[in-house]
């Protein structure tokens, strides 16, 4: 290994070093734990001679510290190269990353019930029916299993969850012994739809469930409301009002009034006024039952939306496939 | 389902609320209203009837629902008692998949053509006027959600038989479709004839304009049998959409009056036999033990006693005793549920949710585990992206496959994200992004044997091999790379006890609608400028609407002409070829 050839490549590196973020990963990448001089020193015994071999290493490690430690930036995003000759050889503005803008709206909502005390939660996406229906209420034959589109595995027994409701299924089975509980999670959903412009095999989901003694309708209002509010800004209108799900009784479903015509009706909202949020409720008895859950003891609330309109509007992308495996990209310098 | 608020004011004659105000009342009790519209001198609702109200997909639930909302009276269509003769109908059940039965027959009518309320009815609602008596059967569905049928007597003869299917092949329907039976079919037959299905009637014996004598008749069956029996036929027909769902069999002698008073009414004849009445097992009110407190337990609402007393009452909820009306009040949240929404959710303060609480942490670590790896990714100046869970054609031959996917190409569970994010990069290609630098972190699935199984794997793509294989060395992670991919299976990482995910807003992703168009610039300079202030300047010259990136690849000494040539790279993107060119020569001064 030519340490010396590692030394210009980290001053290389430096060179297009252009804020404080991308220099601390310059610093991992070279005096990280599993870094560069740390993966060198473990080389050691195996060198045909260690000894000098390590004082070369252990000089080598004191240039990397000094050279990263004393290389200034400037408060401007664009770097402003140190050396004369690298100069000469070529500037790009710094590549900055970024995170794809459902992750952006996960993490804003996960920041919110985290606040809360809400633990974060996963579950699998190939599900038997039992968790994605039966456990919610909704034995077979039911005709409320035709409210979603189903995408089965393998017919009636195995199939992709529908909904995040599912991912509760799990969280219930899991917490049932460490009650009261808290969480929210996000989890892609599958329906069998044709994909077009609008609409999509596989979408985004969130949800939020709370399993306590004395929990109230107030409380799920008032929090659903907290996270409209938190995602689309205070002045935004939302209103309340009764709708069914199987596995919560009583059901409510929340509407936005319509952004784009405050309520007038519009085509947005197919002249409704209102554009529905997603669903909630106060988690059903027999929910709770199947799950082992004692509903005399507890109850709780659950609550679920859709985050893929929202991101669209707020990335201002008129498409649905471009959030997932389409034409989404990012300016790269910023 | 359609609603005209002319024909409800037949049930309800005081209802006086303007159109908007009935949309947004429906709604808020849970049946949403898309839209309403006037047609002529009618205005028709459009409404979503949830799967639990069947009763609701007729006037009469309706009704009885808006009746309590607005504390009005509901009004029953004026009824004559029926004339039966002493005649009884030939009639056998040889099964236990019927709930209850009325039949009779009527003789010498007329059925040449409905009157124009009821054309105009049925147009409203979507549906064409055929003859008087198929039409009545039809309007006797919209305006109670039973579904009647008839049979013309002189094609099907008296004798009819309710019947599991008891060897038919192939049935006909009133549409001319030929469905291929099987024996779990429910069928209405003659001894020699298949006549109709629980929730489609046949040609048999289907009533025409000749048609003198009939029997009619209205059934409810076990809803399990006649959705198992439409799914298996994929015919979902609206008899079918009412069928499947729980109906009320103490609603059949008020619909079914109506339907019969109707028909004597506009096609003449009489009733020439007795009624058959067939009803097994009496469908009983449920017993649900109810405290008004519950109402407050659930809602911390004080809805007054006096409130949920008169609620109760409208409802036909007397000492817990449920109408038959209403099988979808199964539980006392179920009636809490009634008071409420007719006190009105909206009602419910909005701004006290909850406040912070300790309790059990059960956050799953690989979850702790993404949300690093996705900030160190971005920090290494990754661009996310997610991408198809199906495939055409998975790398592994241990793929899961979907059964049904009407995406008929893209049947698989993906078995690595580097197969799909090659398709990414296909794309990002076909775009001419320039240096591609991107990363998913998503799941893939595996089938072995009869069991499935699922894993959490990160792909990443850099288009300098040498750069992934150092940001991997960074990140410390291990992975073969292939084609400048990478993948690595985070489920047996060791992962961190905790991690907070940062949330700070980035600039919006961009839907790239075309191509990104690159051109190419010198710059000739007497003296050497700092390469970064040229590109800010150059930056700030074309502008943030069609700037993709800019980049100096070359700057050239030239001793002899003692000048510093600059070689800029500029990519331009939501523009076109002509808008880009013009774009760069007027900003480098090439014109
Ligand atoms: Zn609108």
């Amino acid at each position: 290994m030519d340490l010396k050839k590692l030394l210009q490549k980290l001053k290389d590196k430096l060179n297009l070093v252009a804020n404080q973020t991308e220099l601390k990963s310059v610093r991992i990448e070279y005096l990280g734990r599993q870094g560069i001089v740390n993966s060198l020193f473990s080389q050691i015994k195996n060198h045909p001679d260690p000894k000098s071999f390590g004082q070369e290493l252990n000089a080598f490690k004191q240039a990397v510290e000094s050279l990263i430690e004393s290389h200034k930036i400037k408060d401007s995003p664009i770097n402003t190269p140190t050396s004369p000759k690298t100069s000469l050889l070529a500037a790009t503005l710094a590549k900055v990353g970024h995170l794809h803008p459902l992750t952006q709206t996960e993490r804003q909502l996960n920041q919110l019930f985290q606040k809360l005390g809400f633990s974060l939660y996963e579950a699998p996406d190939i599900v038997t029916d039992d968790y994605n229906f039966d456990r919610l209420n909704v034995p077979a034959d039911h005709p409320a299993r035709d409210m979603q589109d189903t995408l089965y595995i393998q017919e009636p027994k195995y199939l992709l969850r529908t909904q995040t409701s599912t991912i509760e299924s799990y969280l219930l089975e899991t917490a049932k012994k460490s009650l009261p509980l808290r969480a929210a999670f996000a989890g892609t959903v599958y329906r069998n739809e044709k994909v077009n412009r609008s609409n999509h095999f596989a979408f985004r989901q969130y949800q939020a469930v709370v399993v306590d003694k004395n929990v109230t309708l107030k409380d799920l209002i008032g929090t659903m409301d907290l996270m409209f509010k938190t995602l689309y800004g205070s002045k935004v209108i939302v209103r309340y009002r009764a709708k069914y799900y199987p596995e919560v009784e009583p059901g409510i479903g929340p509407d936005m009034q319509c952004f784009s015509c405050h309520g007038q009706g519009c085509p947005l909202c197919k002249f409704a006024g209102w554009i529905e949020m997603g669903g909630s409720g106060m988690i059903h008895p027999n929910v709770l039952k199947k799950a082992g859950i004692d509903p005399k003891k507890w109850n709780g609330f659950a609550f679920g939306m859709g985050l893929d309109r929202w991101t669209m509007a707020q990335n201002n992308i008129q498409d649905i496939r471009t959030l997932m495996g389409g034409n989404l990209s990012y300016l790269p310098y910023k | 389902m359609k609603l005209i608020y002319s024909h409800l004011k037949h049930f309800l004659p005081d209802l006086s609320v303007p159109p908007h105000q009935l949309r947004d009342d429906l709604t808020l009790i849970g049946h949403f209203c898309n839209f309403y519209e006037k047609i002529g001198k009618e205005i028709i609702f459009d409404l979503d009837i949830k799967v639990n109200r069947g009763d609701c997909l007729g006037y009469y639930g309706l009704a009885k629902d808006l009746s309590v909302l607005y504390d009005l009276k509901l009004k029953n269509a004026d009824i004559l008692p029926l004339q039966t003769t002493s005649t009884p109908l030939p009639i056998q059940v040889t099964t236990d998949t019927v709930t209850r039965i009325q039949a009779l027959k009527i003789t010498s009518l007329k059925n040449t053509s409905s009157p124009t309320w009821l054309k105009n009815f049925l147009k409203l609602h979507g549906l064409h006027s055929i003859n008087p008596v198929v039409d009545l059967t039809n309007y006797i569905m919209l305006l109670y959600s039973i579904p009647t049928h008839a049979f013309d007597t002189h094609k099907s003869g008296d004798h009819l038989i309710w019947q599991l299917n008891p060897g038919y092949q192939e049935f006909v329907t009133l549409d001319k479709s030929k469905l291929t039976l099987d024996k779990s079919i429910l069928m209405i037959n003659n001894p020699t004839q298949a006549l109709s299905l629980s929730f489609w009637g046949g040609q048999n014996a289907a009533i025409d304009s000749q048609s003198q004598e009939v029997i009619l008749e209205m059934a409810i069956y076990n809803p399990t049998t006649v959705r198992q029996n439409h799914r298996l036929l994929r015919s979902q027909t609206e008899a079918a959409t009412r069928l499947e769902k729980q109906l009320d069999p103490n609603l059949i002698p008020l619909a079914f009056s109506h339907l019969v008073n109707l028909v004597l009414d506009i096609c003449g004849g009489q009733i020439s036999s007795q009624l058959f009445d067939y009803y097994p097992h009496v469908k009983k009110p449920l017993k649900i033990d109810f405290s008004p407190d519950l109402v407050f337990k659930i809602s911390a609402l004080k809805v007054p006693n006096t409130f949920i007393k008169k609620t109760l009452k409208k409802l036909d909820i007397h000492q817990g005793l449920i109408p038959t009306l209403r099988p979808d009040i199964t539980n006392p949240e179920g009636i809490a549920n009634e008071i409420l929404r007719f006190w009105g959710y909206q009602n419910i303060p909005v701004n006290q949710p909850l406040s912070y609480k300790k309790v059990t942490d059960i956050t799953p670590k690989i979850l702790y585990t993404i949300d690093t790896l996705k900030d160190q990714l971005k920090q290494l100046g990754y661009d996310e992206v997610l991408t198809w869970p199906l495939v055409s054609k998975p790398s592994d031959q241990n793929a899961v496959q979907t059964q049904n996917s009407i995406n008929s190409e893209y049947t698989y569970l993906r078995t690595s994200l580097i197969d799909t994010l090659k398709l990414q990069l296909d794309n990002y290609r076909r775009l001419k992004l320039p240096q591609p630098q991107f990363f998913e972190i998503g799941k893939i699935y595996f089938k072995t044997g009869s069991k499935y199984s699922e894993k959490y794997a990160l792909g990443l793509y850099h288009h300098n091999p040498q750069i992934l294989k150092n940001d991997l060395r960074t990140l410390g992670l291990k992975s073969q790379i292939e084609n400048s991919f990478a993948q690595i299976i985070l489920d047996n990482l060791k992962h961190p006890d905790f991690y907070q995910a940062k949330f700070s807003p980035q600039t919006p992703a961009i839907e790239l609608n075309s191509q990104i168009i690159t051109l190419d610039a010198n710059l000739l300079l007497d003296t050497k400028v700092n390469p970064q202030t040229l590109l800010e300047k150059y930056k700030k010259i074309i502008g943030p609407q069609i700037l993709w990136n800019i980049t100096i690849t070359d700057i050239y000494h030239d001793q002899k002409l003692g000048k510093y040539r600059y070689t800029f790279q500029v990519n331009y993107y939501n523009c076109n070829d002509k808008i880009a060119k013009k774009t760069h020569l007027s900003a480098f001064n090439l014109l």
